[in-house]
């Protein structure tokens, strides 16, 4: 269900949390799914066991997965887990990268702002509260 | 190496590091082959040994398990003094290199009788459960399809390997060293072998030593990297410590003088600079967004950031300048 790459320019731990990440996001993982355990998705990526674990800790600081003792790893039901404070900072900081990398790309601003929303949209993050279902096309 | 038959006169020291080498040196001739040689590898996980050949790898190894002298310093591995190993800490110790050399007239099934025999009877393994772990047997000789009714001499390449490797991790190593064993392997080999090390058994806090100059395999398998050049340790962390600091830039070919003419001292920090198709591809250490200005200040233009991968990381590293 995951794909890895060695030698991308992101840590296979990177590719494992974005990849789990987006897969929930979307609902193609609902909540409630079962997750293979860190051994089990380990073998099939064929990737040391501390690498998945270490993306599991991070998804379940993000409040996507959970770990019931003796039956598994969950999808959560959608809620946040972080403190304001520590979403607000972990926005900033992934804003930082992100204009960052494409700074030195040349495009006009509306074009990546443009850009960047149909991404998210992809992810089903909307402009939820100005936005009525007549303003999307 | 086969564990010889020893009462446990030598327990195991689990609380000591795996690897301990202090300030180790080599003479061959006029030449060092090992010099102010650090290491301290604590117990447990998978070790990734990354450097050029000749670099003093395997000098190491045959000092670390008594087979050569140092000409100074000291070495300790599972608590034991090299020099003095005893023979039972010996057997604690498996090695795994390219050559898979078993022997060709056996049969699987009677070298798997003749090691588990060994192992069990020696009860040499200080302390530590059974000696022979059937489990890992049977999931590397699964993995690797292995007939016990085969002779070794008829086997692929790559089921040798499998063969070496569970023999060793059915003795349950207290330090597993593999030292390049998936070279001249195939896909589908070297598929089994990272599955079989990565899974096969219990590992019980056994201590692994990867060599290898299969930067993919290092990816996938290690917990830690140790860079090897010149007769001594010069990395030793993480490997996504090791990457994160290591950057690369961008620039069109045509805004600098030709890539000799770009000397460290005008770039503190530059490791490798490549042409390709028009562009002048550079990867710099522990330099953060001031290399770019710093580039542009040299004349460079059209300055990116790119993002690189963890083997040109590692192989930018090897392939700096020296100082």
């Amino acid at each position: 269900m995951l794909q890895i790459t060695t030698g991308d320019a992101r840590p296979i731990f990177r590719q494992i949390v974005d990849g789990l990440r987006a897969r929930i996001l979307t609902g193609e993982l609902p909540p409630g799914h079962k997750l293979p355990s860190v051994r089990a998705l380990a073998i099939e990526l064929t990737v040391n066991p501390n690498t998945v674990a270490k993306a599991y800790t991070e998804l379940t600081d993000e409040g996507l997965i959970e770990t019931r003792s003796r039956v598994g790893v969950f999808v959560c039901e959608p809620r946040q887990r972080l403190s304001d404070a520590e979403r607000q900072r972990r926005l900033d900081e992934a804003l930082q990268r992100f204009v960052h990398d494409v700074a030195s790309l040349g495009y006009d601003a509306e074009v990546v702002l443009e850009r960047t929303e149909h991404a998210l949209e992809r992810l089903g993050l909307e402009r939820g509260a100005e936005a009525t279902s007549e303003d999307i096309p | 190496m086969i564990g010889s038959k020893q009462s446990d006169d030598a327990p195991a020291r689990l609380d000591q590091p795996a690897i301990e080498a202090r300030g180790l040196s080599k003479r061959f001739g006029p030449k060092l082959a090992l010099h102010g040689f650090d290491l301290e590898i604590e117990r447990g996980g998978i070790h990734a040994v990354v450097g050029a050949n000749g670099a003093g790898k395997s000098t190491f190894f045959r000092i670390l398990l008594g087979f050569q002298t140092a000409t100074a310093g000291t070495s300790r591995v599972l608590g034991y003094r090299s020099e003095a190993l005893p023979p039972a800490v010996r057997g604690r110790i498996q090695l795994v290199t390219e050559e898979h050399a078993l022997p060709g007239w056996m049969r699987i099934g009677a070298l798997e009788a003749m090691h588990r025999d060994l192992a069990t009877r020696s009860r040499s393994n200080g302390g530590r459960e059974a000696a022979w772990s059937e489990r890992a047997w049977r999931e590397v000789a699964g993995l690797f399809r292995l007939p016990s009714s085969q002779r070794v001499r008829d086997l692929s390449r790559g089921e040798r390997a499998g063969l070496n490797l569970a023999l060793a991790l059915a003795q349950r190593p207290e330090l597993l060293i593999l030292d390049e064993p998936t070279l001249g392997l195939d896909v589908v080999a070297r598929q089994a072998f990272l599955e079989a090390l990565l899974f096969a058994g219990e590992h019980d806090g056994s201590t692994i030593l990867y060599c290898s100059h299969q930067m993919d395999e290092v990816e996938r398998v290690a917990d830690a990297l140790i860079i090897l050049e010149d007769g001594r340790v010069t990395e030793h962390g993480t490997p996504e410590s090791f990457w994160r600091r290591i950057a690369g830039w961008s620039i069109d070919a045509a805004s600098l003088p030709p890539a000799g003419a770009l000397l460290p001292e005008a770039l503190p920090g530059l490791l490798q600079t490549r042409a390709i198709d028009g562009r002048l591809q550079l990867t710099a250490i522990d330099r953060d967004d001031d290399f770019g200005a710093c580039l542009e200040s040299l004349g460079a233009v059209d300055v990116q950031r790119v993002p690189i991968g963890f083997d040109r990381a590692v192989n930018a590293y090897l392939d700096r300048p020296a100082a």
